[in-house]
């Protein structure tokens, strides 16, 4: 009986800690949960504090809406993986808690300094597991930052606007998705590899 | 229009267009639209052959093009662009989209000095694989694509520090031959080339095939091969949808030959999973290598406006024998940003130095590292085991300290090593001595690679490779492998070109044989 209650009891502490308590989100998301939006808005802001260097600062940059996107586009199993890994960066203070009081709580509980405390424990971890999944967090993260249009553009860095010409290979694939009634282009140009490709619609004519 | 003109018209199917099951037949059918199956195809459609190129991934415009760079590979590279080794942990690049890798790589075309080729020919009894051998064929994609020097118009300074740091140090290095035309240099290869200038083969070969009466099908996914030795029949699959990878159709091609082109993973895969098709020599899915490759920031006292200038414009040859070779290197910047160093703070104010910044990177050639390749339970996917050897790891540390000399010598006043275990900054190249045969595992670098060699290996003994010098598979009338599986060892450099001019010999071996 004893045993029966000490489980019960330990599954509703694993059941409140995973799933309880997360604050409502303030925008509908395509994929991620109330509570991997709170994981990546506690983390973007101890990884991206505000600075000279950049206008928006992590908390700014809506890392919860790119993260969301970046998960909407990847296949079903490489989106699980990264959503392990939002939840292990989330629940790993059970294992290599934060400093101070309360060093145990959820990652996105945790206060500011000891959320850098614990990231700072796995950059310099011994273990080389433990340093690549902050690598991958980080990558998962940076490139919403640094890649945000208001960053690179303080740095010097957006890319260039580019009006992409019309090769004849354009006049062979709709876009994707859509089938070849989708090809719109009209026009002869030239293809990279020697003569002139004839487009589909000019073909479909003659 | 006669009815025998229309059968001969090219044509491209994309997922729209599957409604259905359905049987194709072809006197050839292509698995793979990279470079060496792009290149098949299009030789032997101008042999006059009736050819179905079959691709898994889609044709992508430049509108679908993603400068992000997650996004970018999550649309353009296998399992979203997190694909990786076990065993040492490694990121493995493959794309899968119509062109293959050459819509999403920097256009590097090199050709392996002559030794590379006599350690194939001598080691792995390829009499005919010589650098003499195949530089008809190198010649004829060159001038097929109009592969030429970077000009230092386009190199941008990021590129062109790399020449000056070297020739500082009497360390050779040349201007990368790359195939594009009209290149402006907005750097965005690795993203696609929203130019429409790097001739990727879903520009420049496939156009020019379907032209000839070429069919191509994307969004097939080849399951099985249709055979047993010696003969194959064609082969077996279903329809995929872009991006989520559902599949639903079932789709068969006959065909009186098949040329398995589906890259170094897929293809082992697919012969594994077809009844361990052309295993005799026990040798499909080993042998595994890779060219990994580690890379150093440097960061300068002035701007460099690192986003003009070609994505990797210069490169140094000088220590193939010592087995690596270095490069400069551009990617979306934020996808290089994850390179750098820290948290917090430190890592944002770093963030504000990118724009001083360049990359430069070296790939190892690791011989003694070598690996396996299996399918993942249920799975067309692999499972992927490599170790990198200790003395591999001591030529990579090697690479990164000359990296290091070649960034002070071109006025760098700091570098980020990325190696775990040293400083995050180092200064000088007096500081720079701590890179001399430090005291690290292999799990201190952050490598990646998108260089795969050797799982269908050539080998002029059929009890010790998969195909011969034609890549024809030993103990089969007309089955064939045209991907950088076929490799003997890695190249050492980049393998685009070669792995063309193999395909170009390849398509003349077969077109004789039809």
């Amino acid at each position: 009986m004893s045993v029966w209650l000490l489980l019960i009891g330990l599954g509703l502490l694993g059941f409140w800690r995973a799933w309880a308590g997360y604050p409502a989100d303030d925008k509908p998301r395509a994929v991620l949960a109330r509570r991997e939006t709170a994981f990546v808005r506690a983390a973007a802001e101890v990884l991206f504090p505000p600075s000279e260097e950049l206008p928006l600062s992590g908390a700014q940059a809506d890392l919860p809406g790119y993260a969301d996107g970046y998960l909407a586009d990847l296949p079903a199993r490489q989106r699980g993986l990264v959503r392990a890994l939002f939840a292990l960066f989330e629940h790993a203070t059970l294992i290599w808690p934060g400093p101070g009081l309360g060093g145990f709580k959820r990652f996105s509980s945790l206060s500011p300094e000891q959320r850098l405390a614990v990231l700072r424990a796995w950059e310099g971890s011994r273990s080389s597991l433990r340093r690549m999944c902050l690598t991958a967090l980080k990558a998962v993260l940076i490139l919403g930052y640094v890649g945000h249009p208001e960053s690179l553009a303080a740095l010097g860095l957006a890319p260039w606007k580019i009006d992409s010409p019309k090769v004849g290979a354009d006049f062979l694939y709709p876009p994707i998705g859509q089938g070849p009634d989708a090809i719109l282009h009209t026009g002869r140009v030239e293809t990279g590899g020697g003569a002139p490709l004839i487009p589909r619609v000019d073909q479909e004519s003659a | 229009m006669s009815e025998a003109e229309t059968e001969n018209d090219g044509e491209v199917r994309v997922f729209a267009q599957y409604a259905r099951d359905f049987e194709e037949e072809a006197d050839v059918v292509v698995v793979g639209s990279g470079p060496a199956g792009s290149v098949m195809t299009y030789e032997l459609a101008r042999a006059g052959h009736r050819v179905i190129l079959v691709e898994e991934g889609p044709p992508f415009t430049p509108s679908e093009f993603r400068a992000d760079g997650n996004i970018s590979m999550a649309r353009t590279l296998r399992e979203g662009g997190l694909r990786s080794t076990t065993g040492t942990f490694m990121p493995i690049l493959q794309a899968i989209c119509l062109g293959g890798g050459s819509l999403v790589n920097s256009a590097m075309c090199v050709r392996p000095p002559n030794f590379i080729f006599d350690e194939w020919s001598t080691r792995f009894d390829l009499e005919r694989t010589t650098r003499a051998d195949l530089d008809p064929h190198f010649d004829a994609v060159s001038d097929f694509l109009g592969i030429a020097p970077t000009p230092d118009d386009v190199q941008g300074p990021r590129n062109l520090l790399f020449r000056d740091g070297c020739d500082a140090l009497g360390i050779e290095s040349e201007s990368v031959a790359r195939n594009v035309r009209g290149c402006r240099g907005s750097g965005e290869c690795l993203t696609g080339c929203r130019s429409r200038a790097k001739q990727s083969m879903d520009i420049s070969y496939i156009p020019e095939a379907i032209k000839l009466g070429a069919r191509v099908l994307t969004s097939l996914q080849v399951q099985q091969v249709l055979g047993e030795e010696p003969k194959v029949r064609g082969v077996a699959g279903k329809v995929v949808e872009p991006f989520s990878g559902r599949t639903s159709h079932s789709f068969k091609i006959h065909a009186r030959w098949v040329v398995l082109a589906a890259g170094c993973m897929a293809t082992p895969i697919l012969l594994q999973k077809s009844g361990d098709l052309a295993n005799a020599s026990g040798q499909v899915g080993r042998n595994l290598q890779f060219h990994p490759g580690a890379a150093v920031a440097g960061v300068f006292p002035e701007e460099l406006n690192p986003v003009f200038g070609a994505t990797q414009g210069y490169q140094s040859l000088a220590f193939l024998r010592e087995g690596f070779k270095l490069e400069t290197m551009w990617s979306a910047p934020a996808a290089l940003a994850v390179r750098v160093p820290g948290l917090g703070a430190d890592l944002v104010r770093r963030f504000g130095e990118l724009p001083r910044t360049a990359i430069w990177d070296a790939i190892a050639s690791t011989h003694r590292s070598l690996g396996t390749v299996k399918p993942r339970f249920r799975s067309m996917n692999p499972v992927i085991r490599w170790q990198l050897d200790p003395e591999d790891l001591k030529v990579m540390l090697r690479s990164i300290h000359v990296l290091a000399q070649i960034f002070f010598a071109a006025g760098a006043e700091k570098i980020l090593p990325g190696v775990h275990g040293l400083p995050q900054e180092i200064h000088s190249i007096e500081e720079a001595e701590v890179l001399r045969e430090p005291e690290v595992s292999p799990g201190s670098l952050v490598t990646a690679s998108s260089h795969i060699f050797c799982t269908t290996r050539m080998h002029g003994d059929p009890a010790k490779g998969v195909v011969d010098e034609t890549g024809a598979c030993h103990g089969f009338d007309n089955l064939y492998i045209a991907d950088t599986g076929i490799f003997p060892r890695c190249p050492s450099v980049n393998p685009m070109f070669t792995v063309m001019a193999l395909a170009h010999r390849q398509a003349q071996a077969l077109g004789e044989r039809i």
